[in-house]
């Protein structure tokens, strides 16, 4: 055997071997529909439905935060996505950047939703719509009744009171909870600017002395249904609703300052090779049914953004449905920092975790 | 060692492994190198990226917070691996090691992200031990042992103690009962022939197990991220913060290389021990 | 002192089995936390296991991912130790020293090194991606393992076959390998347990078919629940029956 023919035989298997890999793990074929989301997307219930209806495959891939979804697409290749999952006040970010398609209102059900969700002033640019509310809920007290004295729930300063010390846990995300950080020393989450950061972050440094931990979507819904912790700061209907029949004392209020209003949209891609699918989907989710498994997802729960979503009575009551209009008076919406800003709020986040 | 003229033929056997080490491992490592010095959203070269680690005190006790933990760790998993290698060696019967040691690793086997997690079942305020204690009148009311740093410690040991105890064993193993026979012969007491002939004789071993344990404890992103409830932050879990939260992989790159930076000084004051030796 | 003995590896098996003991015992769990009272058993969450697609298709990845990129180690493994036994190279210790840098790098840096790197020539994130990362964590090891078992003895039955006219491939076929097979199993079978459990580069480099270790932990953040446990469960009852194969085909005694 000469030396060439054993280097040949030898690239030879080492090229069969990637070849075997290239085979059995190819890219996603070009006949599914590929969605960047939230976790309540990626529930089999949701999306099975319009997978069986339609014979396409939904690959979905789950973010957090609009800064690390639009990181994620600037990575990929056009065409690469087909819908996107967005805070609804973050849609201008996506168009801003040039990604979006826009969207007839006569194929949606715009007029279903509930007026004060349907944000147009974030979601329609230039008198074209780019994306369409699905779901909300409010980022407030998540509380369990058994345990805490329901007035203290009515007010922003029960997060910082000494009385329930050891007994929080604070949902580990910046927008929100900084939010409510600044209602409860009376700024509005649309005016906030750099120079209110130092007094943001005192009132997260209390919060922090008050807290057992700062913890992500899954944890706040342990720590808070295994009795773990009496509250938490961030909570609402998505933390509480999913485990209500597990665990009816958990509750949430709306205090008097105000909650933190929280909205995502879905929105298309321009990219997309696949719209007509990319579409379907969207009018699937805004259908009742969708509207409904969409709300019940189990990640987590929110109001479904139609009024005609096909929920059961029990679970209108669990998400609190009757008591909306007066949420929705007092909410407001998430932060939206610029680029810069965003990057300080962070820090200061970073910070308060690592505040001993 | 048999030596063929034909060198052609070694440097196809090699290159393979050459090639993929410097096209997937090198070349990566430098990508992210320069990465490190295009800070996301800014123009151009800069050491933002690094002088912000340093400036911020944030960033820099995440460093702080690894070197403690990953220490603490290598401490006592040391500590508590050494006896019980030495039981599984000296006062296990022979015939019996084997099993005794497959034991050993046998809870290993389940997935690494899923082991963390059955530890906050454990920890957990309602979870096993606590309830436990509490029914058996032990502690009046539960105390926090999950979303701490304690937690998180725990999880890395319980890890670390069964490779130490692998490789302490096998290095005990390789010791000639002469040696501790000797030194009872020259009038050592037990302790003394210890301390003085048995431990300098298995400290390679340490040193490897040390090694390996800093290494990958240091690096580690699940343990600390389930079971320490981000009441403060390691170095993997900014880095992970970096990428997940602002997709910020420019940031990502820089603290990757400072964490680089601090495992290859750990290297090298183990150099010395990480010899690969040949038959 | 031997009582001693034995309290202390009594209460060190403790610690070692306590996790795994609470796993598997609320993976029976009958409501939706996996936490005291026990109140099953009940198989519903192994059912919830079977029946859910991503799991079980990252269960398949997994091995896939496992199987090949474990082949691939320890091919290039073999190879490179044996040219650098059985011929004198230039620069020999320092190719060495690289192959086997990987070694003492976190993961998670060489993760973040192939992340920026395969975002920079194109390559899209997929198991490959994943694939090529273990090939990085796994080749340093065989490399490391089957050096270290190249002995002289060997060296001197090759040159044998060599005399008796054998080609390099048949004497590396025919010869080397079977000799040193021992190592060779031991550097895939090692290398199978360190791709079947990592987590974080196939974390950063996959995005829609990954590999079981990042479903768990997609399943941690979707809810918790008994289901865990019970994917755990199966994974280490999986794991013990790999281990007595392993146990059976590479220490029993063969005549000598």
């Amino acid at each position: 055997m000469t030396v060439r023919s054993f280097t040949r035989r030898l690239a030879g298997a080492s090229f069969a071997a990637l070849a075997l890999m290239g085979l059995s793990c190819g890219p996603a074929s070009a006949a599914d529909l590929n969605a960047l989301v939230w976790c309540d997307h990626s529930d089999p219930n949701l999306l099975k439905p319009f997978e069986d209806a339609n014979g396409i495959k939904v690959n979905v891939k789950e973010f957090e935060g609009t800064g690390a979804g639009l990181a994620i697409v600037e990575q990929s290749q056009p065409g690469d996505w087909d819908v996107m999952v967005i805070d609804s006040i973050d849609v201008r970010r996506g168009v801003e950047r040039g990604l979006f398609e826009p969207l007839a209102d006569d194929q949606l059900p715009v007029a279903d939703l509930f007026p004060e969700v349907k944000m147009d002033q974030f979601t329609v640019v230039d008198g074209k719509r780019y994306g369409i509310t699905e779901k909300f809920g409010y980022n407030t007290i998540g509380f369990n009744k058994s345990k805490v004295d329901a007035k203290d729930m009515e007010s922003l300063a029960a997060l910082t009171d000494e009385k329930y010390k050891g007994r929080i846990a604070i949902y580990d995300y910046y927008l929100p909870v900084m939010g409510l950080a600044a209602m409860a020393i009376g700024k509005k989450t649309a005016e906030l600017t750099e120079a209110d950061l130092p007094a943001i972050k005192d009132v997260l440094l209390k919060m922090k002395a008050n807290s057992k931990a700062v913890t992500d979507v899954v944890a706040s819904q342990t720590a808070l249904a295994t009795g773990e912790v009496d509250i938490l700061v961030g909570g609402g209907e998505w933390v509480t609703a999913g485990i209500a029949k597990e665990n009816p004392d958990l509750d949430f209020s709306v205090p008097k300052e105000g909650a933190v209003l929280w909205s995502q949209s879905l929105a298309m891609f321009k990219d997309s090779q696949n719209k007509d699918m990319a579409l379907k989907f969207i009018q699937y989710i805004m259908s009742p049914e969708g509207q409904a498994r969409l709300a019940t997802s189990s990640c987590y729960w929110g109001m479904p953004a139609s009024t005609k979503a096909a929920l059961t009575d029990e679970q209108k009551k669990t998400l609190r449905f009757a008591e909306q209009p007066d949420f929705l008076k007092r909410a407001q919406g998430y932060p939206a920092p610029s680029e810069d800003l965003d990057k300080k709020m962070q820090d200061v986040w970073t910070e308060m975790i690592q505040a001993q | 060692m048999s030596v063929s003229t034909n060198t052609r033929v070694g440097w196809a056997s090699v290159t393979p492994a050459v090639l993929w080490t410097l096209v997937f491992f090198a070349v990566p490592f430098m990508a992210m190198a320069v990465a490190s010095l295009y800070p996301k959203g800014g123009d151009g070269l800069s050491l933002a990226n690094y002088t912000q680690f340093f400036a911020n005190p944030a960033y820099w006790r995440a460093l702080t917070n690894s070197l403690e933990v990953t220490a603490i760790v290598t401490v006592v998993s040391v500590l508590l691996a050494y006896p019980f290698a030495w039981i599984l060696a000296f006062v296990v019967p022979e015939r019996w090691q084997r099993l005794a040691l497959m034991l050993a690793v046998l809870p290993f086997w389940t997935s690494y992200v899923v082991r963390s997690y059955s530890w906050l079942l454990v920890l957990a305020e309602k979870g096993v031990i606590n309830t436990t204690l509490v029914n058996a009148g032990l502690l009046a009311e539960p105390v926090q042992l999950a979303n701490t740093r304690g937690a998180a410690v725990i999880g890395f040991v319980h890890f670390f103690v069964m490779l130490l105890t692998l490789t302490i064993y096998a290095n005990l193993k390789q010791l000639s009962p002469n040696y501790a026979k000797a030194a009872a012969d020259l009038g050592a007491s037990p302790f003394q022939s210890f301390i003085h002939v048995i431990l300098p004789l298995t400290l390679p071993g340490i040193m490897v197990g040390a090694f390996l344990t800093f290494v990958l404890a240091i690096g580690d992103y699940i343990t600390p991220q389930i079971l320490g409830g981000n009441n403060e932050l390691l170095m993997p879990q900014l880095i992970m913060m970096q990428i997940g939260r602002r997709g910020d992989f420019a940031s990502a790159s820089a603290l990757s290389i400072i964490l680089m930076a601090v495992v290859t000084v750990a290297y090298l004051a183990c150099a010395k021990w990480l010899k690969i030796e040949r038959a | 002192m031997r009582a001693l003995s034995t309290l202390y590896a009594a209460l060190l098996y403790g610690f070692i089995f306590l996790p795994v003991a609470v796993l598997v015992l609320f993976s029976f769990q009958g409501t939706l936390f996996p936490i005291p009272p026990f109140n099953g058993p009940s198989l519903r969450w192994y059912d919830a296991v079977l029946s859910d697609a991503r799991l079980t298709s990252g269960l398949f990845n997994s091995i896939l991912v496992a199987v090949i990129t474990s082949a691939i180690a320890t091919l290039l493994g073999f190879l490179s130790a044996w040219g650098f036994t059985r011929f004198h190279l230039p620069a020999s210790a320092l190719l060495r020293g690289l192959i086997t840098l990987p070694l003492t790098v976190s993961y998670l840096i060489i993760g973040m090194g192939l992340l920026i790197f395969f975002n920079w020539i194109g390559l899209p994130k997929s198991l490959i991606a994943a694939g090529i990362g273990h090939v990085v964590i796994n080749l340093p090891l065989c490399f490391a393992i089957i050096y270290s078992q190249m002995g002289e003895h060997q060296a001197n039955i090759e040159r044998a076959a060599r005399d008796l006219g054998a080609g390099e491939l048949q004497v590396l076929t025919l010869i080397t390998a079977p000799m040193l097979w021992p190592a060779l199993f031991a550097s895939f079978f090692l290398s199978m347990t360190f791709s079947w459990d990592e987590f974080v580069i196939a974390f950063l480099l996959t995005r829609f078919d990954t590999t079981l270790p990042v479903e768990i932990w997609n399943l941690l953040r979707a809810g918790l629940n008994p289901k865990t446990n019970a994917v755990g469960a199966l994974v280490f009852g999986v794991s013990i029956i790999l281990a007595i194969v392993f146990e059976l085909v590479a220490f029993r005694k063969r005549p000598a």
